[in-house]
């Protein structure tokens, strides 16, 4: 469904569309549209007043508010017949045919909307609305099955026999024979092989392993495959990216404003979850320790489990607004362990489920009770390697680099805030803050006037302090003490306190003129004694103590230099703040860190927010579980935060819903679809379970078995259901479109992890190495790349042809929720922002471009072409045999065999005729020789990375300026000749030229530029001197090795010649090689690149097979 | 490059067809609430914080009192400084159109605009960071996760004509605003729905649309290659019948192809008249580049795309090469301004002489605005309080202001305005009621106006 109806009837549409994932329904998705568009606008609009829960009084006992009761009908029977629109009660109803039954009764339908009801029915009245479609009575929500107990069922009867493998197949075999269908056969040993081992391990099974698998004669061969796979290391990695998608996890902490983006450890809690899914970690241990590791008892030495609280702690960090990362704890940990849709419940009682707002701040006070400690608890195992002992030295350094600087700049201030005229400032600025009160509005005094307000506060402070008594500062206090209009007349009546200081005294023996001329007196005075040592007068040495005294005004202590920092200095101190963190995030020896949480010393008990809103705290609300599991009167929680017994009442076999939730993401994963296929959202308003006796069955057996979810793994995979194949059977597609009875196994597409993992291990180079720190995706990031993210941007230049890209599997990529890259994004990726129920799979352009044109396919087909198998094949047809076998694991058809050999023919064919290997474009320079009408072309030597030049270093001692880069260049002196850029014909062509000579100086005399045919001599020439000029050929003849000379020369004057000039060749088509306007073109810019041999060339023929190979649905899809 | 004819052809009569006309049936379920006035939406939209009191909202008050302390009662509360004088725009005011709208000298082609816009100078945001106030006038939220207003429209009405995205997004070339691409993501509606980027000038202008440099066969090789790949799926999909997944990802195919022919022929500007080039200012420096985006916007929206955005600025960094002008707002601004004012006035000129003004929205915005007071002694720091977006086409009444702010350009003072009214009233002009085009995540009904949002129709035509 696209649009939605009014608010007043949304309450109506329960289950329907909104939060379908979009390949609910892919077979008859016309008719559900059809349905969306016509049919539904009209049931709600005309007959649902009458005919739903939203009637006063339901009419003639019939609802057509869902799918089932309106195929139920009413009181008269069923009202559809689908397929048959005469036979329909509702469609002569809505005809008028019968004057007894005419609807809506006061008012016909349009004949359009007739026509399009009875178009309906005749298509089988396609119709996706399912559930319970009543609004949620708020008494009634705690009734719900999926807050009741699992219920221990008899393991239903069927007639079938022989097809059931084990209880799970009972259920599902009960439910199709109710439905009066067959499973299907199971798939061959081909399939099963690919599917058990792309759902365990995300990998594909090598030739090896099938041959072996299709081989083993033994009764038990899959049960062996199923727990081969179970026990491979590359499982855990698998599951865990899995259970990260719910954990939202990222490497990054999203948008922040200047402290540091990256989450240096974020790894370590990625690296626990691969370990825990490895060792079978009986779930309800996997989720206390994510929840509260930090609580519980540790045997030995061994803290990794503590990183387990990543779970908690990975989130967004919201600018650190506190209220923000509590309600993304409690989301994650709610939809993510029990399908509870808590968060719901921030601002207003939740809608539907029986969560009221004081449930979710008793979970609030649980977090507001959690602190994050400042130093996050090490948890490696402390060896000094040489790795480690250079990161503590580099660690060593930056300190010392910090607290060098925070010196330097405490004696800069002190130095500032010892001369004459600060101390000035400070005494006028105390004086005109006398009747300020608190520290805030004093430091924000200060700061106006362009001081420092800490320096403010500590001399208001003290001059308080010292009162008018004080020997030094009592002549101040009584200058001060004067209105400023009385000034000048009551200056000379002020008595000096018994016992002031004679050199104060003496100062002040002629009275001051204003109060400022008072403080520049006492500002003299002082900077006069700032001195290093103590001074023997006792006098003098006083007015040292003022500035120099720890209790002074002045002497700040180093601790507190922060607060004396401007904007410059902070940003200074942040600087190397980010140092530190950088050097901790990405330095290899950086000792790994748990992130975890702690319980806060003192609990806090929380308040409701009213609306949502920390400034409006309404009542006080225990922390403790919430209600529609533990009841309206559960115990508060006792320990500490309570976040232990709040993991216990999660872990809890007495919890309705952890287990359910947890088998059916396990289902879902294993089946493309969940058992409730909302996996959640387990709520009032979710989707029933299509098999709800099977969810409970395998619930409580998961409970049984110790939460052990390789046992459930165990015994999903190995029933008959999902060793079936995946098949078609129209008449069950037509009954059953979305496979909810599962009649078939479901035809799944690899996501983005498999399918780039699967691309990587057929090139038989995919780097296998287990956990630590994230890694780039491209080792060498392109332009568009950089473009892409933030992070990576100021990390070194980039040749887009030697571009190289991490060969890890893909749960190490580096994850940037702020800057997640396009390939991602492209790919549906879960979102790292919240917590991700399931993947969305669509179907877009972008993800077909990926496949054809990304330099990390076309290096995938390059690896897979030159594996020795391959390209040491005997014959092209061994080679296409030896293709199939590393990409598909199975044997090629003869005919398939055939294509491959003559498409690989055909492609070297042509590219014999077409592509030579000299490269389109060379770099060089040299003279245009008028009389020869030829240029002398040397290439340039050296590459820097982007640019072509005489060496390293600009001037090159020998060659000068001369520079070309992707966009222009400079032509270096006179003696040089010229910078040349040359294009070779790669055949017999005409082609025209565009592009823009650019000159932007105004200084020196400009450059000028040639075209030149190794054919035709100089074709055109142009001049540019603080202009643009259009380089614009329309027509060109060359014949194939003809060359095309771009030069560009000084005139009189070398001295501001940088230029831009990027031409860009185009090749004419004529003939009837094809029909259409041919874009084949050479561009300088896009084609720029460094010396040959590196960088990529055109695709040979086998690479170009091996990729449509890998890009086939064949490669992408699991049976 | 990458003649794809051919290879389309051939699968004209076969599977190509039904797999296409499933892709195109896309369209077909467009479906609006009610009537639209708009079919089509450019949005361009300043990062970093375009200055109401230099561009737009013309304020006597601070001439006159150009230096003197700011104090327009009660605490001033600023992003990062202190508050310093009252600050005179360094540009002059002078009225024009039949509407008497004031406008600064910074913006002399926009002001032969007037009587076709409708300024809000009396916008409101709920955040001065750049980040959240950037989601919130893209996504209705201040967090992210949430759909762009481009995503919205994808769900509305199909992801897209057959070959160009409908969502379209040209970022500023030197980079990303404020979240990056997150401000088009399709947040939690399917992938399908998020903004394709379009690097305008680059020689790959969306991602992998060509092989990147030096990974050049030809053509004609792509296209065999192709024609391999269609064989290999068809043979693969006999036997699996049933399966549109499988025939969606073949069709994609073709949409790439198709993209790969239609995208640089939308992006050839060369193919325009030297006449139009220069009234987008392609020949002058100072606004070529942002020119040259918003004339390949209006080449994209002739060719069937239904939002466009297109950015002037990049993120935050020194030089500034944004709005956010905390230092020195005559050159900073003085920069930005030349480079969107003719480009932007350019669109809306050459929208209407096409007659296509008539059915697009066009939408002037940024995140906040800036203070009337200085910052240093030449910039201006953020200001949340009011600021000035505007609208023009698609049904909007042409020399109209809705609402207005107090005399320092400070607060607003007369209808504060929210994004959210500005989203339900695009929305209403699209043809969708804002409260009723919404999708059920994690359990709640989401809109792009979250809770808010009203029609302002004192702006419709």
């Amino acid at each position: 469904m696209r649009i939605a109806f009014p608010a007043l009837l949304s309450a109506l549409l329960a289950a329907e569309g909104a939060a379908r994932p979009p390949q609910a329904s892919p077979d008859d998705r016309e008719g559900i549209d059809f349905f969306e568009r016509k049919i539904r606008p009209v049931l709600v609009e005309k007959c649902y007043s009458c005919h739903s829960p939203q009637a006063k009084i339901l009419k003639g006992g019939l609802r057509l508010d869902t799918k089932d009761l309106l195929l139920k009908g009413g009181d008269t029977g069923p009202s559809i017949v689908p397929g048959d629109p005469d036979k329909s009660l509702l469609l002569k109803a809505i005809r008028y045919q019968d004057e007894d039954l005419q609807m809506p009764p006061k008012e016909r339908l349009s004949a359009a909307q007739v026509a399009d009801f009875e178009a309906w029915v005749r298509r089988g009245a396609p119709d996706p609305r399912t559930g319970v479609e009543a609004k949620a009575d708020p008494s009634a929500g705690k009734s719900h099955w999926a807050f009741r107990k699992p219920a221990d069922v008899a393991i239903p009867p069927v007639k079938t026999a022989g097809w059931a493998k084990n209880e799970v197949d009972r259920f599902v075999l009960a439910a199709l024979e109710k439905n009066g269908m067959k499973p299907q056969p199971e798939a061959d040993r081909r399939t099963l092989i690919r599917r058990a081992t792309m759902d365990l391990v995300g990998l594909p099974p090598s030739p090896e392993e099938v041959d072996a698998f299709v081989a083993d004669r033994d009764s038990q061969a899959y049960e062996k495959l199923v727990d081969r796979l179970l026990a491979s290391t590359h499982y855990g990695e698998r599951w865990a990216r899995h259970w990260l998608d719910v954990a939202r996890y990222s490497d990054t902490k999203g948008y922040v404003f200047q402290e540091e983006r990256r989450y240096p450890f974020a790894y370590t809690y990625r690296d626990w979850v691969v370990r825990a899914f490895n060792e079978d970690l009986p779930y309800d241990q996997f989720l206390v320790q994510q929840i509260a590791a930090d609580r519980l008892p540790r045997v030995g030495d061994d803290k990794r489990s503590l990183a387990a609280m990543g779970f908690l702690t990975v989130g967004r960090r919201f600018l650190n607004r506190i209220e923000d990362i509590i309600d993304d704890r409690i989301d994650v940990l709610t939809r993510g362990t029990m399908g509870l849709t808590v968060s719901c419940a921030r601002c207003h009682d939740h809608k539907y489920d029986p969560i009221p707002t004081k449930d979710y701040y008793s979970l609030y006070g649980v977090f507001a009770s959690s602190v994050e400690p400042r130093d996050l608890p090490l948890i490696g195992t402390g060896q000094k390697t040489p790795v480690v002992l250079e990161y503590e030295r580099g660690l060593e350094k930056l300190k010392a680099e910090l607290e060098k600087y925070k010196q330097d700049r405490l004696a800069e201030k002190l130095k500032l805030h010892r001369t004459a005229r600060s101390i000035a400032d400070y005494l006028t600025a105390a004086a005109e803050a006398a009747a300020l009160k608190d520290e805030r509005a004093l430091r924000d005094f200060g700061q106006q006037r362009d001081l420092s307000g800490h320096a403010a506060v500590r001399w208001h402070e003290h001059l308080k302090k010292a009162g008018p008594k004080h020997p030094v500062f009592g002549a101040w206090a009584a200058y001060a003490a004067i209105p400023e209009k009385d000034f000048a007349a009551k200056a000379g009546t002020v008595k000096l306190p018994e016992g002031a200081n004679p050199l104060v005294a003496a100062a002040f023996k002629e009275p001051p003129k204003s109060l400022r001329e008072a403080a520049d007196r006492y500002g003299a005075l002082l900077a006069k004694h700032d001195r290093g040592e103590a001074l023997p007068d006792p006098h003098e040495e006083a007015l040292r103590q003022v500035l120099h005294a720890p209790e002074g005004p002045v002497a700040v202590p180093l601790a507190d230099v922060e607060k004396l920092y401007n904007r410059k200095d902070r940003d200074g101190h942040r600087a190397v703040e980010r140092k530190i963190e950088q050097h901790k995030a990405t330095h290899a020896g950086a000792p790994e860190q748990a992130m975890v949480l702690n319980d806060a010393p003192s609990p806090v008990t929380p308040r409701v927010f009213i609306r949502g809103n920390p400034r409006t705290p309404g009542p006080e609300v225990p922390r403790r579980f919430v209600s529609v599991i533990a009841g309206d009167d559960a115990p508060a929680f006792k320990e500490g935060s309570g976040r232990l017994e709040l993991a216990r009442a999660i872990a809890s076999p007495e919890n309705p819903l952890t287990a359910r939730v947890l088998v059916n993401r396990v289902w879902m994963l294993h089946f493309g679809q969940g058992l409730v296929r909302t996996p959640s959202d387990f709520g009032i308003r979710s989707d029933p379970p299509t098999h709800p006796e099977l969810l409970d069955w395998l619930a409580l057996r998961f409970v049984a078995d110790g939460w052990s979810i390789k046992a459930l793994h165990r015994r999903i995979m190995t029933s008959a259901a999902y060793r079936q194949g995946s098949g078609d059977v129209p008449a069950y597609r037509e009954a059953d479109p979305e496979n909810r009875l599962l009649w078939k196994m479901n035809r799944r597409r690899l996501e983005f992890e498999a399918m780039r993992d699967s691309l990587l291990a057929v090139t038989g180079k995919i780097d296998l190495a287990i956990g630590g720190r994230p890694v780039p995706m491209s080792t060498n990031p392109t332009v568009r790349q950089k473009m892409e993210a933030e992070t990576i941007r100021n990390e070194g230049g980039g040749d887009p042809t030697q571009e190289s890209f991490s060969r890890r599997r893909s749960i190490y990529l580096f994850i940037d929720r702020q800057n997640l890259s396009g390939t991602f994004r492209a790919f549906d990726f879960a979102g790292p922002d919240t917590h991700s129920p399931q993947r969305f799979q669509t179907t877009v352009p972008q993800q077909a471009l990926f496949l054809m044109n990304s330099p990390f396919v076309l290096e995938q087909a390059a690896l897979v072409a030159a594996r020795p198998e391959v390209a040491g094949g005997a014959d092209p047809a061994a080679r296409v045999r030896a293709l199939y076998r590393v990409l598909y694991g199975r044997a090629p058809a003869a005919e398939e065999v055939e294509f491959g050999r003559r498409f690989v023919e055909e492609e070297a064919r042509r590219a014999g005729a077409v592509a030579k290997d000299a490269p389109a474009w060379q770099y060089g320079f040299g003279r245009y020789d008028e009389s020869a009408r030829k240029v002398e072309f040397r290439p340039l030597p050296h590459f820097t990375g982007n640019s072509w030049a005489g060496g390293p270093k600009l001037p090159d001692p020998k060659l000068g300026w001369l520079l070309l880069t992707a966009e222009g260049g400079h032509p270096g002196g006179p003696a040089h000749g010229a910078v040349v850029r040359r294009w070779t014909a790669p055949k017999d062509l005409e082609v025209s030229i565009e592009g823009t000579l650019g000159h932007r100086a105004p200084q020196g005399d400009g450059v000028r530029a040639r075209i030149v045919s190794s054919r035709l001599g100089e074709l055109a020439s142009w001049t540019a001197h603080g202009t643009d000029a259009e380089t614009r050929m329309s027509r060109v003849e060359v014949k194939e090795g003809d060359t095309l000379d771009f030069v560009v020369e000084c005139r009189k004057d070398e001295n501001s010649d940088g230029f831009s000039w990027a031409p860009v060749v185009r090749a004419i088509e004529t003939g009837a090689t094809t029909g259409a306007t041919a874009a084949v073109e050479w561009s300088a810019a896009a084609q720029f690149s460094g010396p040959p041999g590196k960088p990529r060339r055109a695709q040979g023929p086998w690479e170009r097979y091996a990729q449509a190979l890998m890009m086939s649905n064949e490669f992408m899809f699991v049976d | 490059m990458g003649d794809r004819r051919e290879f389309l052809k051939q699968l004209g009569g076969g599977l190509g067809a039904v797999a296409l006309s499933q892709l195109l049936h896309e369209e077909a379920r467009a479906d609006a609430h009610h009537v639209p006035r708009a079919r089509r939406v450019v949005q361009l939209f300043m990062s970093g914080a375009a200055s109401q009191c230099d561009l737009f909202d013309y304020k006597p008050e601070l001439v006159r009192r150009d230096g003197e302390k700011f104090d327009p009662g009660g605490k001033v509360e600023l992003f990062q400084s202190e508050p310093g004088r009252v600050m005179k725009s360094p540009w002059t005011w002078a009225r024009h159109g039949a509407c008497g709208k004031w406008m600064s000298s910074l913006v002399p082609h926009l002001a032969r605009c007037v009587d076709d816009i409708a300024f809000i100078p009396s916008m409101v945001s709920k955040s001065n960071v750049h980040g959240p106030a950037t989601f919130l006038q893209n996504t209705g939220f201040v967090l992210p996760g949430f759909p762009s207003m481009g995503a919205w429209l994808g769900y509305a009405f199909g992801s897209g004509r057959a070959n160009l995205p409908s969502f379209v997004v040209l970022p500023d070339s030197r980079g990303f605003a404020p979240n990056g691409p997150g401000n088009w993501s399709a947040g939690f509606l399917p992938a399908a729905h998020q903004g394709t980027m379009i690097g305008v000038g680059r020689p790959n202008p969306i991602h992998d649309l060509f092989p990147a440099a030096g990974g050049f066969a030809g053509p004609e090789a792509d296209r065999d290659t192709l024609a391999a790949l269609e064989r290999l799926n068809r043979a693969h999909r006999a036997g699996r019948e049933g399966d549109s997944n499988l025939d969606a990802r073949i069709a994609s195919y073709e949409t790439a192809a198709r993209l790969q022919l239609a995208a640089p022929e939308a992006l050839d500007v060369s193919q325009e008249p030297d006449s139009v080039r220069r009234l987008y200012g392609l020949d002058r420096k100072a606004c070529a580049e942002f020119g040259l985006r918003c004339l390949v916007a209006r080449r994209l929206l002739e060719r069937g795309v239904r939002f466009v955005q297109v950015w002037s600025g990049a993120d935050n960094g020194f030089p500034r090469r944004n709005w956010d002008s905390h230092e020195d707002l005559a050159r900073d601004h003085g920069e930005m301004g030349e480079s969107m004012d003719q480009p932007a006035a350019a669109l809306l000129l050459d929208l209407k002489r096409r007659g296509m003004l008539e059915d697009t929205l066009v939408h002037w915005t940024t995140e906040f605005g800036r203070m009337p007071c200085s910052q240093g002694s030449r910039g201006r720091d953020h200001n949340p309080f009011t600021w000035t977006c505007w609208l023009a086409g698609g049904g909007i009444r042409g020399g109209t202001t809705y609402g207005a702010s107090d005399e320092w350009s400070y607060k607003a003072a007369e209808h504060p305005t929210a994004g959210y009214d500005v989203h339900a009233t695009m929305l209403h002009l699209l043809g969708l009621d804002h409260e009723r085009l919404v999708y059920r995540h994690h359990g709640i009904d989401r809109r792009l106006t979250d809770v808010h949002g009203h029609v302002l129709r004192e702006l419709i035509a």
